[in-house]
């Protein structure tokens, strides 16, 4: 009796041993915990998933937005000889000498929420984060189903403010916008297109002249919330009604927009999900499954008939 | 002995002290702690520790120098930045297009000498109105910082040289490029300050104005000096460092002159000036980063770092406060 209770000792020794063996060691360098809530909640959710999951360890690391700090964590984690690298960069170019170390190192490196410049994809296993061409066209599938319940889908005509010159983010936006608009809606006409520059003033500077200038406006579409509310308040000071106001990533003061009924959708991109994707991803990579270099999560459309569905955005 | 020696050796010996703490409790606590196999005091990372100072602890030497005047730069962050962007862009200027990989030198003459100018622009201005140091670099690190800005707006300014990236990845005998650089200067710095007469009347100035103006050192262009030499060595940090990297961004750098000037505080550089070296120094740099690391190493959350050396920085002020005081009552007996 004796005996076999030693045994199955041992043998739960040796088997948990072998099980430590086989956990997965995940490093994260995130780009500026603190800095707004969507960083905040991402670190949140990235910590509680990996809790979750008996098969990783995960180290997880902030760069402070400093680009040399992140640079140090880099070289860390692979002298720490982890399994996976996440990395959230703090600057697209900055660090892609550091990931090419990474990859000669033999260590996977996974790129979280915004790519890295393109001479950087050689040493990347895999891009998580959102897709913004299909934010881009699902919002052009917002503005026109809401055109059609109005029955103004052969005469409507919009403008649109973008994002940053420059920024992927907002020329994948502006892409995914302009290409499928007259897919699904022919005969919408996009008659103006400004910059906003991610910023609600500067939009609503543009909204303005826009204003001015356009007798009929029936939509705008803005490249985030921000400036969407910006152009949204910028109507209201003209006193112009029924104009279909459409964003993507759901702002806090989108949402409440929404809930006010004055700026019907949005695309919703949760930092849990984002979260949650990228450590999927890692864990993806390192089970040997095959994963595609663009690896998008999902990011939902929403607007005042189905916000109900959405909790009210931190950020 | 003689009075206040044992004082002066505690003061000068406890960072290197407080480094060695740092040392044990990280190894012992690694074992525990981190998910790493390797251990803490590992070869490798011991070399990567020293490369990761350099950014820091190439302007602190430099800070040493002007916090022994009595003055204080704060503008080295934004200095820095610009410097970085002098870098990359003149790699693209067109009249340098014939040049290939020889443009390398080229931009790093041109982002050195920007540093030096605007370092020395300073110090001209605190010789030439006497205003105090620190309102005056208060001025420019905001106006440097403004430069930086309308340069490329909020957007990077990127250009990377594979070539420059292999240098500055390159490890001879064993230590990183960037650790060179950081040897290098600490050397040199240390020279200057302890072999020269001009480190000699860096100290006299420091110590009283009015005496070493008494005494015929002409106080105005010394610090005029000082000032290029810091503006210079901010050039030399972004210099090493964006060879590396390759991109900036337009707030790069912000807040360095607060870990410059912890680093060269926890070395143990007299705040009203007067005292301090770069052995010191170099100490604290070391200090900074091993601490990051460690934390890091631990898994402690990285924003336990700034509460760490926060308090270790009143500590050690505490410290040679106590020993100071001591060793002048040792001197009335």
């Amino acid at each position: 009796m004796k005996i076999r209770t030693a045994l199955a000792a041992t043998t739960a020794i040796l088997l948990a041993g072998v099980a430590s063996a086989e956990t997965m060691k995940i490093g994260i360098t995130q780009n500026n915990v603190g800095v707004d809530s969507y960083q905040t909640t991402y670190e949140k959710a990235f910590i509680a998933a990996a809790d979750a999951n008996d098969a990783v360890e995960t180290v997880v690391l902030d760069a402070g937005g400093d680009v040399a700090r992140q640079i140090a964590q880099m070289e860390d984690l692979i002298q720490q000889e982890v399994d996976a690298i996440i990395i959230w960069p703090t600057n697209g170019e900055a660090v892609i000498p550091a990931v090419r170390k990474a990859h000669k190192a033999g260590i996977p490196v996974i790129v979280t929420n915004s790519n890295i410049a393109e001479q950087g994809f050689d040493f990347v296993k895999s891009f998580s984060g959102p897709d913004n061409i299909t934010q881009g066209a699902r919002s052009a599938e917002i503005m026109c189903d809401k055109f059609k319940d109005m029955g103004i889908e052969n005469e409507a005509k919009v403008v649109h403010i973008t994002g940053q010159p420059g920024y992927t983010t907002a020329i994948e936006r502006a892409k995914g916008f302009e290409d499928r608009l007259p897919e699904v809606c022919p005969d919408v006409t996009i008659i103006d297109t400004q910059p906003g520059d991610w910023n609600r003033e500067k939009s609503q500077q543009v909204m303005e002249a826009f204003l001015v200038k356009y007798d009929d406006i029936d939509g705008v579409y803005a490249g985030d919330d921000n400036m969407g509310v910006g152009a949204l308040n910028a109507a209201k000071a003209a006193g112009r009604d029924g104009i279909i106001f459409v964003g993507a990533t759901n702002f806090a003061v989108g949402y409440e927009a929404m809930a006010a009924g004055e700026y019907w959708g949005s695309i919703y991109q949760s930092p849990v999900d984002d979260a949650e994707a990228a450590l999927q991803t890692a864990i993806d990579i390192l089970s040997g499954k095959d994963v595609p270099f663009l690896n998008y999560f999902d990011t939902p459309k929403i607007t005042q008939d189905n916000m109900g569905d959405f909790t009210k955005p931190v950020f | 002995m003689q009075p206040g020696a044992l004082a002066k050796a505690l003061k000068s010996g406890a960072i290197w002290g407080f480094i060695l703490l740092e040392l044990i409790f990280f190894s012992v606590a690694g074992e525990f702690l981190s998910l790493s196999d390797k251990a803490f005091m590992d070869w490798e990372n011991m070399l990567l520790l020293l490369k990761q100072s350099a950014p820091i602890g190439i302007i602190a030497m430099g800070m040493t120098i002007v916090m022994v005047n009595g003055n204080i730069d704060l503008s080295v962050g934004a200095t820095f930045a610009i410097a970085a962007i002098v870098l990359l862009d003149s790699m693209t200027w067109p009249i340098f297009a014939g040049l290939g990989d020889w443009v390398i030198p080229v931009a790093w003459l041109l982002a050195l000498m920007a540093g030096a100018l605007l370092g020395a622009l300073n110090g001209l201005i605190v010789w030439k109105t006497g205003v105090d140091a620190f309102i005056v670099t208060l001025g420019s690190m905001l106006g440097y910082r403004g430069i930086v800005f309308m340069f490329n707006g909020e957007n990077p300014t990127s250009h990377l040289n594979w070539t420059l990236v292999d240098f500055a990845e390159a490890q001879f005998l064993g230590l990183h490029t960037a650790t060179w650089f950081l040897l290098g200067v600490t050397f040199a710095i240390w020279f200057l300050m302890t072999r020269t007469v001009h480190g000699r009347n860096a100290y006299a100035i420091g110590d009283n104005r009015e005496a070493a103006v008494n005494a015929g050192i002409r106080v105005g262009p010394h610090m005029m000096v000082n000032f290029a030499i810091i503006g210079f060595l901010a050039a030399l940090s972004a210099v090493v460092f964006y060879s590396e990297s390759g991109s900036v961004n337009p707030n790069d750098g912000q807040l360095y002159e607060l870990w410059v000037i912890t680093a060269v505080v926890l070395g143990g550089t007299k705040i009203t000036g007067g005292a301090g070296n770069v052995i010191g120094t170099f100490g604290g740099v070391v200090a900074i980063q091993l601490l990051r690391k460690g934390l890091g190493h631990i898994g402690a959350d990285t924003s336990t770092v700034n509460l760490v050396i926060g308090l270790i920085l009143i500590a050690v002020l505490f410290l040679d406060k106590q020993l100071n005081v001591k060793g002048k009552e040792e001197l009335k007996i």
